[in-house]
């Protein structure tokens, strides 16, 4: 009976027109069908909501739609076309999607997320600036557009997104979740704001859990169970109880070993009192001996970070009771035994064996008199991983090599092996094959009748009733029920779940602060802070110098000095692209020499003008194969950066001495006054550096290039889905780097005047010291090219200032070495503070 | 018999000895090396050259040793030119020729040695810096500290020293004993204590670790401390064995170091190491060096085989080859490839 699909359609909404067709769409994963024969239509001017279960395929179907998952089977007719959708024609054809987890760049600013991602029409008709206001006024975003998207909350972050999302506006627009992480008032705003939308012919798809929301906003509600459809209805002709019965009633192949018989007066063995941390708010539970607490909920509701929070792995308030002792958090780090949802992640050492793994926590139970005893250890896994049943080519395999269920099991041996006084499973037959399920619900069974308490957290409601005792329901986290006994079934944790109206603790505001200080507070927490520091610095170590010595500020001193910077000026600047990219190029250094040795064959005295600009050309050609070489085994052949740029630099340097065995063919003599031609006391050249600075510096701030760069640096998954292409982008990046070392090796050829093929490779290690300076970050995404700029002025003033202020060597190591360190410890605790502050 | 063979699946063997590939790989060149140099060029597999040529590869083989330490907690350490550069001038400078003074130069290398790698760790470890940044300034201090002890003028070395680290017993150079007692102390650390096995397994999965419980921070710490006691190691012998040292004998050393971590497969983004494998390839990388010579070709095509070997090396342990080869054996027909 359950299984007698439900349709009913209003006259009146039939004459609205569909939009979205998706017709027997089938999706498999692996073989295991994530959707299968699932039709829904999308008319204009409605919402249409998708209910169903945690896994029952509502977000495989909505990415289908948005073309990030190909369908197997099935059609997608759009404005009654068929087409085949990818996120880029998706784009094009008017829809969008609001994803789960938001795709935004944490180091970039929030104009400039909006810039990244969106069309360029968008912006046409004003300036960016207010046209980035009046978006995020729509969706009642309260945040300055210079502030860094690292420093949002969750939410703030959510209404980013959907901000974008409603900017394009949209044929059809897709929300996964939106209200989740969302407090009441900006919840209202989204819904007049989607409500606004759909009266203006807006094709609505909202995807949620919650009951509540279906009846306030939708009109048209789909179910899913299994990845099948279950039933589509006017929301104003189905009740909760008819929506319930069709979300529930899962098939679950697997056996559950017998539950514990409750016997009165057994100890309680463990006890959560008044938890609170991030995430979860005043959680509460007890166990007693040989029971199993299962964590339910909807999908990212706390459950997780409860459980590790119950790991020691976060902070938490209130108190946790093992054994009637109670636990802090470090000592619940080294005794409890977490096995977390992703294994990959932070369950096992992927690289190492299965019996590596299995010991890893069990070490100290090996020792022999001093070193570990090979036969105990053997022993004591070998035994372990048996009892378990674990089906592994040989002790000796990589665990990484074992399927899903094999690893989990790994896992439990080496929960099993440590003695843990209690075991925290997240989600433990994730990825797990039905038969291994079984056995991995008997183990746990098994760990929980020999006295230590077992906390499970599944996002399958059919899993917790076959195998807990007792279970909780959480609801942004907080508990919104506890089911004992006959209670503990899949219909009850649901209907907890659905009808559960708790809004999120997060707040979506951030704490005010007082305007006068917001300035100075983003000038700190911005890109520029580091510069004003060096200005700063540079100006004061100038002055101090000048008092000991009055010829410092001499023109030939100011001259020496300004052109000491431009080699290292442009090789920086290039350094900068890479470590922007989050990668690094140790290769400039000797590009730098060699580019001055190849031009040491063609730009000598007495060779004609079109010899030289051979040369020249020459030059830049090799730059440019040797960027791309760097760029391509990176992206392609998946070397680490460091790994194909150390390759790229010996070979260079052997190329060098291949061409030059020494010094030799000196260097075009008007060719070098030309480089080192000055302007009073200024070189042109450091002029020109001053010029190509400031002009990447707009365009890494202003233009379509510089945002891709930085986007692909920050968060590469992110770029991805926001349209950037990384691998060219990378590349490209790399090309650059090498470009800007072009322009330095020019500046070295004026400087030493000869083909020496042991020149330039110094050159690796300060550039990266001047664009660390600078406050380039090594992790991507973030730094300027003036910052760099100022970062090679101070070393070549440092190392000036020495023979000025008559110091010795010593002294100019000593400064490099603490000019660094301290630059580095310094911007890293800004930054380590800042992202406090935004926890 | 399918339940024979069911049973035997599922028993969970192991073998004393595992062999790794890039442990394979490493040691088929170098025996081809010095196959090959046999049948080309003499002159570089003599008894001469071959002792000429360990005590410098037993140099490189404890430096490597130190970097894989480090490249196996997924960091990278610039500071083992400036560690083997003060090694080298304390254990000159501060006995000044005189044996007496060698046992209290080498406790202060050891001192100096101990802070650095300290000081790295703390960088990385507690405040978060990267590695190149952190030990990019120690490697500067390290050099200021290098030029605080000599002012940057060479001096030669001891009598004692250098009949150490130079001398030979039962015809094999010293230095190679020196660089065999550290593989044999870092593999049985490592391979066979409790610490070692933490070790690796931080370094495997420094995120899995922690859930686990392991002091991941403290072995990330020592990882530097235990690199820069190596260096020192290794610059107290290369005093002994170069007649005049300079301030700057610890760069030559910098890129090989990494180098042999990576020829060895120790991947740069941490986990397991190969201590045998990384000896190895600092022999393969220095006997190059001989072959080359002895071929009389120019030096520089020793450093292009050397890049060479490097890149082959990583593209061994970093391409997928799997991969590489069903699209290989299934071309895709006229479908044109975006780059």
């Amino acid at each position: 009976m359950t299984d007698t699909t439900i349709r009913t359609v209003t006259p009146a909404q039939a004459a609205q027109a569909t939009v979205l067709d998706l017709t027997h769409i089938s999706k498999l994963y692996s073989g295991v069908a994530a959707l299968s024969d699932v039709s829904v239509e999308i008319r204009s001017g409605e919402v249409h909501a998708i209910l169903g279960e945690n896994g029952a395929g509502k977000s495989t179907l909505m990415n289908v739609a948005s073309g990030t998952v190909q369908p197997d089977g099935g059609a997608i007719v759009f404005d009654g076309e068929t087409v085949t959708l990818t996120p880029t024609v998706a784009a094009r054809l008017g829809i969008a999607i609001v994803y789960q987890h938001p795709a935004v760049l944490p180091d970039m600013t929030v104009l400039e997320n909006l810039q990244v991602s969106l069309p360029a029409s968008v912006f046409d008709g004003g300036p960016d600036e207010e046209i980035a206001e009046r978006l995020l006024d729509g969706v009642g975003l309260d945040v300055h557009l210079r502030d860094r998207v690292e420093l949002l909350t969750v939410a703030q972050k959510h209404l980013l997104e959907i901000a974008k999302a409603f900017a394009i506006q949209p044929k059809v627009l897709i929300l996964d979740e939106p209200t989740a992480p969302l407090g009441q008032a900006s919840v209202d705003l989204l819904f007049s704001r989607v409500r606004k939308a759909v009266a203006e012919g807006v094709a609505v798809v909202y995807i949620t859990h919650r009951l509540a929301e279906v009846r306030e906003l939708a009109q048209r509600v789909t179910v899913l169970r299994d990845g099948k459809f279950r039933g589509e209805s006017a929301v104003s002709a189905i009740t909760d109880a008819e929506l319930l019965a069709l979300i529930v009633g899962r098939q679950l192949e697997s056996t559950f070993p017998p539950k514990h018989e409750t016997v009165e007066g057994e100890a309680v063995v463990f006890e959560v009192a008044g938890l609170s941390g991030d995430g979860f708010h005043d959680v509460s539970m007890t166990a007693r001996r040989g029971q199993i607490l299962g964590v339910s909920g909807v999908a990212g509701n706390g459950q997780s970070e409860f459980l590790r929070a119950l790991a020691g792995l976060t902070p938490f308030t209130g108190t946790v009771t093992v054994d009637g002792v109670e636990k802090h958090g470090h000592q619940l780090l080294r005794e409890a035994a977490f096995m977390p949802a992703d294994r990959h992640a932070e369950g096992l050492m992927m690289t190492l064996t299965v019996r590596e793994n299995a010991a890893v926590a069990a070490l100290a139970k090996f020792r022999g008199w001093w070193l570990l005893s090979r036969k105990k250890e053997l022993g004591r896994v070998t035994d372990t991983l048996q009892s378990l049943d674990v089906k592994a080519p040989s002790l000796d395999a990589e665990v990484s090599s074992l399927s899903g269920g094999n690893q989990q099991k790994v896992v439990m041996a080496r929960t099993l092996l440590s003695e843990p006084s209690v075991v925290i499973a997240d989600e433990p037959t994730q990825g797990v094959d039905v038969g291994a399920r079984a056995e991995i619900y008997r183990i746990l069974r098994e760990v929980a009748d020999s006295g230590i308490p077992v906390i499970v957290n599944s996002s399958d409601s059919k899993e917790l009733e076959g195998l807990c005792d007792k279970v909780i329901v959480l609801s942004r986290g907080s508990v919104v029920e506890t089911l004992t006994g006959r209670d503990v079934n899949e219909q009850m944790m649901i209907s907890a779940a659905v009808h559960s109206t708790t809004s999120s603790i997060s707040t979506d505001r951030s704490a005010a602060v007082p305007t006068s200080r917001a300035g100075v507070r983003r000038f700190i927490q911005g890109d520029y802070a580091p510069s004003a520091l060096l200005v700063a610095v540079v100006v004061l170590l100038g002055a101090f110098i000048l008092t000991q010595n009055d010829r410092y500020l001499s023109a030939f001193n100011v001259s020496t000095v300004l052109l000491a910077v431009t080699a290292l000026g442009f090789i920086a600047l290039g350094q900068t692209v890479s470590l922007l990219l989050g990668g690094i190029d140790l290769s400039v250094g000797p590009l730098s020499g060699f580019l001055v040795v190849i031009a040491s064959f063609f730009v000598n005295d007495k060779k004609p003008v079109v010899v030289i600009l051979v040369g020249l050309l020459l030059m830049v050609v090799v730059a440019v194969a040797v960027g791309f070489v760097n760029g391509s085994l990176i992206r392609f052949a998946k070397f680490t950066p460091i790994a194909a740029t150390l390759a790229m630099y010996i070979a260079l340097q052997g190329l060098s001495f291949v061409l030059r065995d020494g010094p030799d063919g000196y260097i075009n003599s008007d060719v070098v006054a030309v480089i080192q031609l000055t302007v009073g006391p200024i070189p042109v050249a450091f002029i020109v550096l001053v010029a190509v600075a400031v002009l990447a510096e707009f365009f890494l701030r202003r233009r379509r290039w510089g945002w891709r760069l930085r986007a692909t640096g920050s968060d590469e998954e992110s770029a991805r889905r926001v349209g950037v292409r990384v691998n060219r982008t990378v590349i490209l990046g790399y090309v650059l780097t090498s470009l800007f070392t072009v322009l330095g090796a020019v500046m070295l050829m004026g400087q030493i005047g000869v083909g020496d093929p042991s020149q330039g490779v110094g050159y690796t290690l300060s550039s990266i010291t001047a664009v660390v300076l600078g406050g380039t970050s090594l992790l991507g995404g973030r730094g300027t090219f003036i910052g760099t700029l100022l970062g090679a002025l101070l070393i070549t003033q440092l190392l000036n200032a020495t023979t000025f202020l008559g110091l010795s060597t010593l002294w100019q190591y000593v400064f490099q070495g603490l000019l660094i360190l301290v630059a580095a410890v310094a911007y890293s605790f800004v930054r380590s503070r800042r992202r406090r502050a935004a926890a | 018999m399918s339940n024979a063979t069911m049973r035997e699946t599922n028993r969970l063997t192991t073998s004393r000895f595992r062999i790794a590939p890039g442990f394979v790989a490493i040691a088929i060149a170098t025996i081809a090396l010095f196959a090959v140099g046999g049948l080309l060029a003499p002159s570089s597999v003599s008894h001469s050259a071959i002792v000429g040529m360990l005590p410098f590869a037993a140099v490189l083989a404890i430096a490597g040793l130190g970097q894989m330490l480090v490249v196996q907690q997924g960091g990278i350490d610039l500071s083992v030119a400036g560690g083997i550069s003060l090694a080298v001038v304390i254990s000159t400078h501060e006995p000044a020729g005189d044996d007496s003074k060698l046992g209290p130069a080498i406790l202060m290398a050891v001192a100096f040695a101990i802070g650095a790698g300290l000081i790295n760790g703390i960088l990385v470890s507690r405040l978060r810096l990267n590695s190149i940044i952190a030990t990019l300034g120690m490697n500067a201090l390290l050099y200021g500290a290098v030029f605080a002890v000599s002012g940057g003028t060479p001096r030669s070395t001891t009598k004692l020293l250098a009949s150490v680290a130079d001398g030979t017993t039962w015809g094999i150079p010293n230095a190679a004993f020196f660089a065999i007692g550290a593989l044999v102390v870092v593999s049985v650390l490592t391979k066979k204590t409790v610490a070692g096995r933490r070790f690796e397994a931080i370094g495997a999965n420094p995120a899995a670790a922690r859930a686990v419980g392991l002091r991941v921070r403290v072995h990330q710490t020592l990882s530097f401390v235990w690199a820069q006691l190596l260096y020192c190691l290794a610059g107290v012998l290369l005093a002994g064995i170069t007649n005049q040292p300079t301030a700057f004998q610890g760069d030559s050393l910098l890129l090989p170091s990494v180098a042999v971590v990576v020829l060895a497969g120790t991947s740069l983004l941490g986990g397991r190491g190969f201590p045998i494998s990384t000896v190895i390839a600092a022999l393969f990388l220095r006997q190059l060096q001989q072959f080359v010579l002895a071929l009389g070709v120019d030096t520089s095509v020793q450093t292009l085989v050397q890049a060479i070997a490097l890149a082959v090396g990583v593209a061994l342990y970093s391409v997928n080859w799997a991969s590489v080869r069903r699209r290989l054996i299934t071309p895709k027909t006229s479908q044109a490839i975006p780059v």
